[in-house]
C-alpha cells in the first residue's frame, strides 16, 4: 500500500536537504509518488526472520597483500 | 545460399571458415537490411557501416590466410549503447552522456573484438538502463519487430529487436533486474543472465553494482552457448568479479534432457502473481515437452515473488541513486520522465533497509542454491504477460513490473529466457531456464533440448510495409 501521508512540502524539504534545489513542481510529483513507493515497499522486505548474526551480502573485499 | 539475415552463428562460422561466404558480403547483406528497415524499428541508437566494413575486410584478409579465430571471426553483432567501444560516445540513451565518448574498450567489447568480431554500432536502450520506453529522450525507443506498435521489452531494447528482425545474428546487452531476458521473451530470443561476476562489468555504465551482469542475444541456444565460451572469464579489475573457471557452454549442448530433474517454480506465476492465461499455458506446454523428452518434473517451492522483488528494487533503486545522485542536484531536467521517476525512488530509502535487503538477499540466495541439490535446473515465467502497445503508458507501466525475473539478480543465478511459442496476436512468448551458480552448460543443455523439439525458432518477424 502506497505512504500517503508523505506531502508534496515534506518531500520538497527533503530534497532541499540532500542538495536536490534544481527540481521543478513536476519533478517534486515524481519524486514524491517514487518515494511513496519505496516506502511502501520496504513493508515488503522480509525481516521478521533475520536474526543479528545475518551477515549483509557485501561485494567489498580485501586482497593478499593489500 | 541461405538468406543471410537469418544465418545463426554456427551456420555461418561454418561458412566463413570454409571460405564459402565473404565477411564482408555478410557485413554488406546485413547493413543494406539494416538501412532497410531500422527506421521503422529503431534498435540501432549509432549505425556504424563504415567500422563494420573495416572489421569485415580485415576478417576476410585473415581467414584468406588461414588464421581463422573462431566462431565470431567476421560475424556481425551490436552493443547496448551502456557498453564502451573505443571512439565511439557511450550515451546511456540520455541527453546527459550523449558527448561520453570511450577512451578504452570495456573488457566485453575487447573480447569480442579480439575474436574477429565485426562491430555494427551501439544498440538502443532504456535510459541508463532504466527508464524506458520514453519517447522524449534525444533518440526514439526501439520497436517490436514481430508488431511495431507494441514494446519489445528493455532495457536491452536494441539488442532483442536487432537480433529477432535479422539485423544482427548476436547482441550484447545487460540485465540487472531482468534487462536481457524482457526484449529476449518479447522478441522471441534466448537471453542469458549469466551467474554474477562470470562476465566483466568494467567499462559498463552501472545500474545498480550488486546486481548488474552483461550477457548474450542470439536466435539460437547453441549461439548463445558460444558467445558466452567468448565472453565470460575473470577480470581482475572488475570488483565483482567471479574467480571461477569459465568456458565449456556448449560441452553439454547435445546430451538432451532424458533423467534430468526440472523444478518448477510454479507459485511465481498462478499464486504469487496470476500470468495471462496465453503465458502459463506457454510454460505448461514448454513443461509437458520436455517431460515427453524424459526429464523429470516436479515442482519445488521457494520465497514467495514479491519478497524477491523487494529485495531487488531496495537494493536496485538505493545504488542507482548513488550513481546518479550528482546529476539528480545539477542536471535534472535532461533525465527523461521515466528514468528520473525510476531513479528518485532510491533517493530516500533508510541505510537501515538497504543492509537488511542485503541481509535478506544473503540468506535467500544460500537457500535458493541449497535447492539444486535436488534438480538440475529450475523452469518458471519470465514475462507474466505478451508485448503491450508501446503507446499505452498505463499498460507498459502494469506490464513493467510483472516479472519473475528479477529473483535471479538477486540470488546471482544464471537465468536463460527462451521461446515458447506465440501469443494469439502472434507477438513472442518465453520460458526461463535457471540454473546453479556456474551452472550455464546444463541450462542450455535442456534449453537446446527444448529448442530442438520445438518450431518457435522458424518463425521470424515479417518486416515489410
Amino acid at each position: 500500500m502506497p505512504d500517503d501521508s508523505l506531502t508534496l512540502d515534506e518531500v520538497r524539504r527533503m530534497a532541499a536537504e540532500i542538495g536536490m534545489t534544481r527540481l521543478t513542481d513536476e519533478h517534486l510529483q515524481q519524486l514524491l509518488r517514487a518515494t511513496r513507493a519505496a516506502r511502501a515497499r520496504r513493508a515488503a522486505l522480509p525481516i521478521a526472520n533475520l536474526t543479528p548474526a545475518d551477515e549483509p551480502a557485501h561485494v567489498f573485499r580485501l586482497e593478499h597483500g593489500k | 545460399m541461405t538468406d543471410l539475415a537469418w544465418l545463426t552463428v554456427a551456420e555461418a562460422a561454418e561458412l566463413l571458415r570454409a571460405k564459402k561466404l565473404s565477411p564482408v558480403e555478410y557485413a554488406k547483406a546485413l547493413i543494406d537490411r539494416v538501412e532497410r528497415h531500422d527506421g521503422k524499428l529503431n534498435a540501432f541508437l549509432r549505425f556504424t557501416p563504415e567500422l563494420a566494413l573495416e572489421d569485415a575486410r580485415r576478417a576476410e584478409n585473415e581467414i584468406a590466410r588461414g588464421n581463422w579465430r573462431g566462431p565470431l571471426h567476421g560475424v556481425p553483432y551490436g552493443l547496448k549503447d551502456i557498453i564502451d567501444y573505443t571512439g565511439l560516445p557511450t550515451t546511456a540513451h540520455s541527453k546527459i552522456l550523449q558527448d561520453n565518448v570511450a577512451k578504452s574498450d570495456a573488457p566485453v567489447a575487447e573480447r569480442l573484438k579480439a575474436a574477429g568480431g565485426v562491430f555494427m554500432g551501439k544498440l538502443s536502450t532504456h535510459e541508463f538502463a532504466i527508464g524506458g520506453p520514453s519517447f522524449d529522450l534525444p533518440w526514439p525507443p526501439a520497436r517490436n519487430p514481430w508488431n511495431r506498435d507494441h514494446f519489445c521489452g528493455g532495457s536491452s531494447s536494441g539488442a532483442g529487436a536487432a537480433t529477432a528482425a535479422g539485423l544482427l545474428p548476436v547482441a550484447i546487452g545487460t540485465d540487472t533486474g531482468g534487462s536481457v531476458r524482457n526484449p529476449a521473451s518479447m522478441c522471441g530470443v534466448a537471453g542469458m543472465k549469466p551467474t554474477y561476476g562470470l562476465v566483466s562489468r568494467r567499462g559498463v555504465i552501472p545500474l545498480a553494482y550488486s546486481l548488474d551482469h552483461v550477457g548474450p542475444l542470439t536466435r539460437t541456444v547453441r549461439d548463445n552457448a558460444l558467445m558466452l565460451d567468448l565472453m565470460a572469464g575473470h577480470d581482475p579489475l572488475d570488483p565483482g568479479s567471479a574467480a571461477h573457471a569459465a568456458g565449456g557452454y556448449t560441452t553439454q549442448l547435445d546430451q538432451g534432457v532424458k533423467g534430468l530433474r526440472i523444478g518448477v517454480i510454479r507459485h511465481f506465476y498462478t499464486r504469487d502473481m496470476e500470468a495471462d492465461p496465453e503465458v502459463t499455458a506457454g510454460i505448461e506446454a514448454a513443461l509437458e515437452k520436455l517431460a515427453g523428452l524424459g526429464a523429470k518434473v516436479s515442482e519445488i517451492r521457494t520465497a514467495p515473488l514479491g519478497e524477491y522483488l523487494a529485495v531487488n528494487r531496495t537494493l536496485l533503486t538505493s545504488e542507482a541513486f548513488a550513481a546518479h545522485e550528482n546529476w539528480m542536484r545539477e542536471r535534472p531536467q535532461d533525465y527523461g520522465a521515466l528514468a528520473r521517476e525510476r531513479l528518485m525512488a532510491g533517493a530516500f530509502v533508510r541505510a537501515a533497509d538497504y543492509i537488511n535487503a542485503t541481509r535478506v538477499r544473503g540468506k535467500m540466495a544460500d537457500a535458493f542454491h541449497a535447492l539444486f541439490a535436488g534438480i538440475d535446473v529450475a523452469v518458471t515465467a519470465s514475462s507474466m504477460d505478451p508485448p503491450c502497445r508501446i503507446d499505452d503508458p498505463k499498460a507498459v507501466e502494469f506490464t513493467y513490473g510483472r516479472q519473475a525475473r528479477a529473483p535471479f539478480n538477486v540470488t546471482g543465478s544464471p537465468a536463460l529466457s527462451v521461446p515458447a511459442g506465440f501469443a494469439k496476436s502472434g507477438l513472442p512468448l518465453g520460458i526461463q531456464i535457471i540454473g546453479k551458480p556456474f551452472g550455464e552448460a546444463m541450462i542450455y543443455r535442456v534449453a537446446n533440448a527444448y529448442e530442438q523439439a520445438t518450431e518457435w525458432g522458424k518463425r521470424h518477424p515479417a518486416l515489410e510495409g
